[in-house]
């Protein structure tokens, strides 16, 4: 099944094949045409990566193709999984360049400001739109690969005023292995830089729908390499949050979790550090960068829908009715829908507003790595150029 | 009282860990955690001072744009400056022209005595100007860089014989005798400017040297060929050798009836020498002399155009006697002056500002040499486009562009078209002389 719409330049698809070559086909049929200059996709993490690799090159060929493995997929009809949905850009709209990270450990300002410079010259080339106020860069990372806040600072370094956002790869909530696309190939522990230089008005956004409590945790013991905090106010960490959400630590899962987020305080703002998992030790998993004396705030989450609906209000005024909208919807905003039962009325939401995108691991705006966030670019209608 | 013991050790551990989190917050560190932090930090801070680098930015190519806009008048004023310089000497140099043509004219009446010697000052000093006029052109062209070499072969007697001649005559006049080694050696190079260094070496030496003679001669080189000009005069000092070759110096002073020139004139040498890329020596003696000369490339030429044409001109049997020499020029002092001039020297001449009316009062005549001027008005065929025309017209008829555009291009222009070029002001000596080629050979 295949349901699609298409707006300045901007078609979107997606297939709910499981056939990785009957999936990418019907997908090229809809995204291919003329002028056609990139194609983005997300696609679940059930597809067989290699064979969907070689599907995706069969049947886009030339045309370049970038995208990653998913919590869950944001599709033309809203929230779904185990699908495959891609947006492609007009060259005539869109300068689109593209660049694959593959050694995160050595991602320093000297690799990150020519690689930067290099995407720009190449859009710039194009001369679809002046490169300055014209251009953001999406990132897709490899959600388990421990490196998203080094790697983002340094490229949020090299990028300097260009806005940029993005999301961690996932991988259906199994942890195990989450991947990126580009130049034909899934890759592990690797990074891809898509950098858009467009005519069409456009806003990178970033919403949440949590506020914070009294209660403060501090934590005292960290194991920053795996990003575990062992344990908060001198007690094992799983048991001091099971006391502070009053559940037993066996009923500790991610839907707790994403009720009941932590946050650290910095610069007056809020930034969810969420929990992936409690493990046996009686440590608990973060999805971001954890560090031994910071205080966690304890975070209450307000309507998701309002909030979204708001957000997504903000941006039609300012850009007019939305072309398309990519975003990057934490899998656990997603697992609050869930249990609250309000998937549908979400999907109604982002489908109006012309939204795809997928569920991550952790979104990046401004090469800061957060959570539970909606993160995302908005292209307008709005004459820009 | 356990519990009061468990809080108090969690709290020592909360303590603990904060203070070491205090302690290591400001320390740069790789931890990821870290980087998060300087990216919120970043957010807050950094961007802030991004924008202000920003608008510094701005502002900066705002100055920019500025200072472009003002370079890009200054350079508009320097050009103007050049087309100003070269309309002015345009304007300056015709009637300069003519006046030297009348002042020619009249050496040749019979006059007395007394007048004889003011119609010479007057042609003398109508030549200061002249030469003044032409430098001050020369500097502005040079350092505009509208002025191109424009370089040929010729056998080097074909410069340095007038030279000799001319130079002989005005040394004579102060005294000095001039020593003249003539060369056949072909060279390459622009003759006009050759000329114009070598004439300044020669006026230079003529003009400082109070006794004794001069020297014009060529000496073979490795790799070119030395035109020298010799003096008896003061020498130049040491220190002065380099100085000497800016605008308004001069060695010494000179005496108050040799105060002409700016103090150009080894300027514009040193300028032509470079652009024509022909180095310039000096050797001198304190008390016994100066040696300047300039080395000039020998032509590429193969041995049968290496012979001589020899240019020496037979006055015994002078061909400009009776010969139709017509002189086509739109203004009417030049047509005048020409007429005056050419009469003179015992030419039949016609002279008119257009063909046709050069043809209504020739009475069927055939021209054996025509003087056209290169620029004949602006909305008219320019004086090469119509010697052209004569020249199918009148199968065999010499031509002689005269122009005061001293760029290449014209010369070049007039070379292609086979036909000869002379440069305003118009030196009567060299008309004459290329008049008595023309018509000995044909």
């Amino acid at each position: 099944m295949i349901t699609s719409f298409t707006n300045r330049g901007l078609i979107a698809a997606a297939s709910r094949e499981a056939d990785p070559q009957v999936a990418a086909h019907a997908l090229a049929a809809e995204l291919c045409h003329e002028h056609a200059g990139f194609v983005l996709f997300f696609c679940s993490a059930e597809y067989p990566l290699d064979r969907l690799a070689d599907a995706l090159c069969q049947a886009f060929g030339e045309l370049p193709v970038s995208g990653c493995t998913t919590a869950g997929e944001l599709t033309p009809d809203g929230y779904d999984r185990g699908s495959i949905v891609a947006i492609s850009f007009d060259r005539r709209f869109f300068a689109v360049e593209t660049a694959l990270i593959d050694d995160l450990d050595h991602f320093d300002l000297p690799v990150a400001q020519p690689l930067v410079d290099a995407l720009l010259e190449r859009c710039r080339r194009q001369a679809v739109a002046p490169v300055n106020e014209h251009s953001f860069a999406l990132t897709l990372l490899d959600g388990l690969s421990s490196r998203e806040e080094q790697v983002l600072a340094t490229l949020d370094a090299a990028l300097g005023r260009i806005p940029s956002f993005g999301g961690s790869a996932g991988d259906d909530n199994h942890l195990t292995h989450t991947h990126v696309y580009a130049n034909g190939r899934f890759h592990t522990r690797a990074a891809v830089v898509v950098m858009m230089n467009t005519r069409l008005p456009f806003d990178v956004f970033s919403t949440h729908h949590l506020e914070p409590l009294e209660h403060k945790l501090v934590v005292t013991g960290a194991d920053r390499e795996r990003r575990r905090v062992l344990e908060l106010n001198g007690v094992p960490a799983a048991e001091l949050y099971a006391a502070l959400v009053g559940c037993p630590v066996e009923a500790l899962a991610p839907a707790v979790f994403a009720r009941h987020p932590l946050a650290v305080h910095l610069g007056g703002q809020h930034y969810v550090r969420s929990i992936q998992r409690v493990n046996d030790d009686g440590s608990l998993s973060f999805y971001c960068a954890v560090e031994n004396g910071i205080v966690l705030t304890a975070m209450q989450p307000t309507p998701l829908l309002d909030d979204l609906a708001r957000m997504l209000q903000r941006l039609e005024a300012r850009l007019g009715e939305p072309a398309a909208i990519i975003g990057c919807d934490c899998f656990l905003r997603r697992m609050a829908l869930e249990s609250l039962d309000q998937l549908d009325q979400a999907s109604a939401l982002l489908r109006r507003a012309r939204v795809v995108g997928f569920n991550t691991y952790g979104e990046q705006h401004h090469g800061m790595h957060v959570n539970q966030t909606f993160t995302g670019v908005a292209f307008g209608t709005l004459p820009a150029l | 009282m356990a519990a009061l013991r468990e809080e108090n050790r969690r709290l020592r551990i909360v303590c603990t860990a904060l203070m070491e989190r205090v302690e290591a917050g400001g320390a740069p560190n790789g931890a990821p955690y870290a980087a998060f932090e300087r990216s919120v930090l970043l957010a807050e801070q950094v961007r802030e001072r991004t924008d202000a680098l920003h608008r510094t930015l701005d502002e900066l190519s705002q100055v920019n744009a500025r200072l472009l806009a003002a370079h890009a008048d200054a350079q508009a004023a320097n050009e103007s400056k050049t087309k100003f310089l070269a309309a002015v000497s345009h304007d300056l140099l015709q009637p300069l022209n003519a006046a030297r043509l009348f002042a020619s004219a009249l050496e040749a009446h019979a006059l007395p005595a007394a007048s004889q010697a003011l119609v010479g000052h007057i042609g003398r000093s109508l030549k200061d100007v002249e030469g003044l006029l032409g430098t001050l052109v020369d500097i502005s062209r040079l350092d505009a860089g509208v002025l191109h070499a424009d370089k040929a072969p010729f056998a080097v007697n074909t410069l340095l014989d007038a030279l000799a001649e001319e130079y002989r005559q005005v040394a004579g006049v102060r005294g000095l005798s001039l020593h003249y080694v003539p060369s056949l050696v072909w060279v390459e190079s622009d003759l006009a400017l050759l000329a114009r260094v070598v004439r300044n070496f020669l006026s230079n030496a003529v003009r400082y040297t109070e006794h004794g003679h001069l020297l014009l001669g060529c000496r073979r080189r490795r790799d070119g060929l030395e035109i020298m000009v010799g003096d008896t005069g003061p020498g130049i000092p040491e220190p002065q050798r380099q100085a000497i070759f800016l605008e308004f110096r001069r060695a010494s002073q000179p005496q108050a009836n040799q105060s002409r020139g700016l103090g150009l004139g080894l300027a514009i040498v040193d300028r032509i020498s470079t652009m024509l890329g022909h180095p310039v020596r000096l050797a001198s003696r304190l008390g016994h002399g100066s040696l300047f000369s300039i080395l000039v490339p020998y032509a590429d030429i193969g041995e049968d155009s290496a012979a001589p044409s020899r240019t020496s001109i037979e006055w015994d049997d002078d061909p400009l006697q009776g010969c139709v020499v017509w002189v086509v020029d739109d203004d009417p002092a030049i047509t005048e002056g020409m007429q005056a001039l050419l009469g003179s020297w015992g030419c039949r001449v016609r002279a008119a500002a257009t063909v046709s009316a050069l043809e209504a009062a020739s009475d069927g005549e055939r021209p054996a040499v025509l003087l056209v001027d290169y620029h004949l008005g602006d909305h008219r065929e320019n004086g090469i486009d119509l010697a052209a025309r004569l020249r199918r017209r009148y199968p065999g008829l010499a031509a002689v562009v005269i122009t005061a555009n001293h760029e290449a291009a014209v010369k070049r222009a007039t070379r292609e078209a086979g036909i000869h070029c002379l440069l305003k002001p118009l030196k009567p000596l060299r008309l004459k002389m290329l008049l008595g080629t023309l018509l000995e050979s044909r």
